[in-house]
C-alpha cells in the first residue's frame, strides 16, 4: 500500500478506479483542447510577425485595465472552485457551496466584463473585418468567452449539486471534473491576456 | 489491474428495452460501430458516385452525363459545367475522406474492435461514444445542406486552401455548410478518439498487457492518439475560414490596405497540414494493424517481429507530426526547412519499410488460407506497396518540384489513403461480418468481388500515375485544352473505363453484404479458428460482451505451437484459455468452439 507511512491527517479515500477513468478522459480532453487553442495562438503569432505595426498606426492599441481586472476575477475564480473541491475532499461539506457560488459569480463577472470591452471597442470602432488586429482581438476573445459560457453551465450545475450537499470526500467527481475544465479555461485566457492584450 | 478491479470498474448492465435506446440512441459500442458503418458505407457510395463523375468528364468532356446527367445536371444539359466540376471533385475528396473511411475504419471498427479485442464489456465513455455518432450525424446534415447551398457545393477542393476557400473564390452557403462540416465532425472524431484511448489505456482485461494486444487495437490506438492530437488543429484552421466566411475577419484574406497588413493565406496551408499528414497516417494505420493480424491469423503462423510491428507503428505515428512540410515545397519555403522535411519524410520510409518486411515474412512458409479477407489483406499490402514507394519521389524535393500538382499526386495517395484503406476496410468487413451479424458472407462473391476491385483499383491508379508522369495536371476541367496534354486522351479515356468497370463490380459487394445480412448461413463462435477474444464469446456478443471477463495468457497470433497441437490437436490456441492445466471439459469456450 503506498500510503501506509503517511500521516494520518493528509489521508484521502483512495480514488474509485472509475474516477480515475473519467479523469484521464478529461486531460485527453483538456490535452486536446490545447491543441486547438495552441494552433489559434500560433496564428495570431504568424499574423504578428507579418504585419507592418501591431497595433497598426491607424488604431489604438487595446485597453489593459478593464481585461486586467477580468484576469483578477477569472483567477479568483478558480481559486474559488478549487477551494470547493478542497472542502468536498476533507468532508467540509458546508464549505462547498459558498465557494463554489463564488466561483460562479466571479465567472459571471468576467463574462460581463468581457460583453462590456467588446461594446466598449465596438463603438469606438474596432471591426472584426479591420484587419488582421482586430481578427485576432475578437476571434480569440469570443472564441474564449465560449468556453466561459459552457464552464458557466457546468459550474450552475456543480451549485446546485453543493446546494443539495452532495459532495463529500468520496463523492466529488463532477466537481472535480469541472475544476479541471475551469483551471484550463482560466490559464488559456491569461495566456491570452499577456499576449494579445500586454505583449 | 486484478479481474476484481475490472469487474468493478465494469459492471454489467441491463440491455436497454424499446426501438430508441436499443437501437438509435445506443450506447452500446457494436450497435454505434454499425451506426457508423451504415453512414460510412452510404456515403462511400455518394463519395464513389462523384468519382465516377469526375472520371467521365476526363474521359469525354463535356458530354452529358449517363443516369447522373439527367437525374442532377439538367439545367447544364446532362453535362458537368466547370463549376460543377469544382465542387464534384471537392465533395468527392471531402467525403470519401471525412465522411467514408474515417467512420468505416475508425468509427465503425474502432468502436467494433477496440472493446471486444482487449476484453472490455463496452467503451470507457458510453454515452460520450454515443453522442460522438450523433454529432457525426449532424455534420452529415452539413454535408447534405452544402449539396443543396446557393452557389452549389463546396468548390474550393478537399484542401480548402484560401484565398479560393474565401468568400472572393467560392461565395455561397455550400462552402460554408462544408466548412462547417469539417469542424463538427472533428468534434465527433476528437470525442471517439478520447473514448479509444482511455478505453485501450484503462479497460484492457486483466494479463491483456500492451505487448499482448492484437495489432489492430494497436493501429487503432495510435489512430486515436493522432485523432487527439491533431484534428483539432484543423479545428482551428475550420475556425478561422468560417470567421473568415461569416463574420467578415481576415485571417486568411491579403489584406490591400498596407498600413493594417493582412491575413496570411499560407498560414491556413500550415494548420491544415499539420493535421494533414497525421491524417493520412490517421486513415491507414488502422488498415495497417488489421493487415497485420489477419496476415498472421490466415498464414496460420504468428506475426514475424510483433514487437518491431509495434514498434515501427510508434515511430510512424511520432514521425508523421514532423513532416507536413513536404506537402508545402512549393510555397516559397526556405530550401533549407525544404531539406529538413524531404530528410525525415524520407526517414518515415525506414519503419514503414520493416512494417512491410514484417507482413512478408509472417507470409513466408505459412500455410496461406485464401479466404476473402486474406486476399483484401494481400491486395492491401500490393496497392501500399504501390503507393509508397511513389511516395519517395514526392517526398524529395528535387522530384516533387516536377511531380508537384500533377495526377502523380492524386494516383500516390489514392494509392495509400484510397486503395489501401479500401482494400483495409473491406479485409475488415469481409473478416468481423460473421462476428458482426451473426451470419456468413459469401466466400465465393467475396472472391470474385476481390479479383475485380484489385485488378481495377489497380490500372485505376497507375493510369493516374502515368498520366501524372507525362505531365497532366490535377483538377483540370478539360485536360485537352492545352496542346501537350491532347495525346494523353486515349490513356484518360481508359483509366475511366476501368473506373466504371471498378464501380460496377461494387454491386457484387452491394448484394453479397445485403443478402448475407438476411440469408447468411448462420456463423459459429469462431469460424477463422483464431485466438484473440472476440471469438470466444457468441456471434453476434450479448449486449455486455463477457460473462466473465477473461483472463489473457497469451499474445494474439499463438499459431503452429507443437505443445498446443499435441495437447488440444489444433494450431491455435486462445488468448485467454489455459494450456498446462487439465482441460476443463468443455467449459472454456474456445476449446468448444474449436471442436465445432
Amino acid at each position: 500500500m503506498s500510503g501506509a507511512g503517511a500521516s494520518i491527517l493528509r489521508y484521502r479515500p483512495r480514488r474509485s478506479p472509475g474516477d480515475s477513468t473519467a479523469w484521464l478522459g478529461m486531460l485527453l480532453f483538456l490535452g486536446s483542447w490545447s491543441m486547438l487553442f495552441a494552433a489559434l495562438f500560433a496564428a495570431y503569432g504568424v499574423l504578428r510577425l507579418r504585419s507592418p505595426g501591431w497595433p497598426p498606426a491607424d488604431q489604438a492599441p487595446l485597453p489593459l485595465l478593464l481585461p486586467g481586472a477580468n484576469t483578477l476575477a477569472i483567477v479568483a475564480s478558480s481559486a474559488a472552485l478549487q477551494s470547493a473541491l478542497r472542502s468536498a475532499r476533507e468532508g467540509r461539506t458546508a464549505g462547498v457551496l459558498p465557494a463554489a457560488a463564488a466561483a460562479l459569480a466571479l465567472g459571471a463577472i468576467f463574462l460581463a466584463g468581457q460583453a462590456a470591452l467588446w461594446t466598449g471597442l465596438w463603438r469606438a470602432g474596432l471591426r472584426p473585418d479591420g484587419g488582421p488586429f482586430p481578427s485576432v482581438f475578437y476571434g480569440l476573445t469570443v472564441f474564449h468567452a465560449l468556453h466561459v459560457l459552457v464552464g458557466l453551465f457546468g459550474l450552475g450545475w456543480v451549485v446546485a449539486r453543493a446546494a443539495k450537499a452532495s459532495f463529500g470526500p468520496a463523492r466529488h467527481l463532477g466537481l472535480r471534473l469541472w475544476c479541471g475544465y475551469w483551471h484550463f479555461v482560466g490559464a488559456v485566457w491569461v495566456l491570452l491576456y499577456l499576449t494579445v492584450f500586454v505583449l | 489491474m486484478h479481474t476484481t478491479e475490472q469487474e468493478d470498474l465494469q459492471p454489467i448492465h441491463p440491455e436497454p428495452e424499446g426501438f430508441w435506446p436499443k437501437y438509435v440512441f445506443s450506447r452500446d459500442h457494436k450497435v454505434i460501430a454499425k451506426q457508423f458503418l451504415w453512414a460510412g458505407l452510404i456515403f462511400l457510395f455518394v463519395g464513389g458516385t462523384l468519382a465516377m463523375m469526375i472520371r467521365w468528364q476526363w474521359a469525354f468532356p463535356g458530354k452529358p452525363v449517363p443516369v447522373i446527367g439527367p437525374l442532377f445536371l439538367s439545367d447544364q444539359g446532362g453535362a458537368i459545367g466547370p463549376a460543377t466540376y469544382m465542387t464534384v471533385f471537392t465533395m468527392h475528396g471531402l467525403i470519401m475522406i471525412f465522411f467514408a473511411i474515417t467512420p468505416i475504419l475508425i468509427g465503425a471498427f474502432g468502436n467494433y474492435c477496440i472493446p471486444l479485442m482487449i476484453g472490455a464489456r463496452d467503451m470507457a465513455f458510453p454515452t460520450l461514444n454515443m453522442l460522438s455518432f450523433w454529432t457525426f450525424v449532424v455534420s452529415l446534415v452539413l454535408v447534405i445542406c452544402s449539396f443543396f447551398g446557393q452557389l452549389g457545393a463546396a468548390g474550393a477542393g478537399w484542401t480548402t486552401y484560401p484565398p479560393l476557400s474565401t468568400n472572393i473564390g467560392t461565395p455561397g452557403s455550400g462552402q460554408t455548410f462544408m466548412v462547417a462540416a469539417i469542424f463538427v465532425t472533428g468534434v465527433s472524431t476528437i470525442m471517439g478518439g478520447i473514448n479509444y484511448v482511455t478505453t485501450v489505456i484503462r479497460h484492457r482485461a486483466p494479463g491483456m498487457t500492451y505487448m499482448r494486444m492484437p495489432l489492430t487495437v494497436w493501429g487503432l490506438w495510435l489512430t486515436a492518439v493522432l485523432n487527439v492530437l491533431f484534428v483539432p488543429v484543423l479545428g482551428s484552421a475550420a475556425l478561422l475560414l468560417f470567421l473568415d466566411r461569416v463574420f467578415g475577419t481576415q485571417f486568411f484574406i491579403a489584406g490591400a490596405a498596407a498600413v493594417r497588413g493582412g491575413g496570411d493565406p499560407i498560414l491556413f496551408q500550415h494548420l491544415f497540414w499539420i493535421f494533414g499528414h497525421p491524417e493520412v497516417y490517421i486513415l491507414i494505420l488502422p488498415a495497417w494493424g488489421i493487415v497485420s493480424d489477419i496476415l498472421s491469423f490466415f498464414s496460420r503462423k504468428p506475426a514475424n517481429w510483433y514487437r518491431g510491428s509495434v514498434y515501427a507503428m510508434c515511430t510512424v505515428t511520432v514521425l508523421s507530426a514532423v513532416v507536413y512540410g513536404h506537402h508545402m515545397f512549393m510555397t516559397g519555403m526556405n530550401p533549407l526547412l525544404g531539406q529538413g522535411f524531404m530528410i525525415l519524410t524520407l526517414i518515415i520510409s525506414v519503419p514503414a519499410e520493416l512494417l512491410f518486411l514484417n507482413w512478408l515474412r509472417t507470409l513466408w512458409q505459412g500455410s496461406i488460407r485464401t479466404n476473402p479477407p486474406m486476399l483484401f489483406a494481400l491486395g492491401m499490402v500490393f496497392v501500399f506497396g504501390m503507393g509508397g514507394l511513389t511516395g519517395l519521389y514526392l517526398g524529395a524535393t528535387a522530384t516533387d518540384i516536377y511531380l508537384h500538382d500533377t495526377m502523380f499526386v492524386v494516383g500516390h495517395f489514392h494509392l495509400t489513403m484510397a486503395a489501401a484503406s479500401f482494400m483495409g476496410s473491406l479485409a475488415a468487413i469481409y473478416y468481423w461480418f460473421p462476428k458482426m451479424f451473426g451470419r456468413r458472407m459469401s466466400e465465393r462473391l467475396g472472391k470474385v468481388h476481390f479479383w475485380w476491385s484489385a485488378v481495377f483499383i489497380t490500372l485505376v491508379f497507375t493510369g493516374q500515375l502515368i498520366s501524372g508522369y507525362a505531365g497532366q495536371n490535377r483538377r483540370l476541367y478539360n485536360p485537352y485544352e492545352y496542346s501537350f496534354l491532347k495525346h494523353l486522351l486515349p490513356l484518360n479515356r481508359w483509366t475511366s473505363y476501368s473506373a466504371f468497370i471498378l464501380m460496377a463490380g461494387q454491386l457484387v459487394f452491394v448484394w453479397n453484404f445485403i443478402h448475407s445480412l438476411v440469408a447468411g448461413a448462420r456463423a459459429e463462435m469462431n469460424p477463422w479458428q483464431v485466438g484473440t477474444l472476440e471469438w470466444t464469446i457468441a456471434s453476434p456478443p450479448p449486449h455486455h460482451n463477457y460473462d466473465v471477463i477473461p483472463t489473457v495468457l497469451r499474445g494474439p497470433h499463438e499459431f503452429a505451437d507443437p505443445l498446443v497441437k499435441a495437447k488440444l490437436g489444433r494450431d491455435w490456441i486462445g488468448q485467454a484459455e489455459p494450456l498446462l492445466q487439465e482441460l476443463p471439459g468443455s467449459s472454456t469456450p474456445a476449446a468448444a468452439a474449436g471442436r465445432a
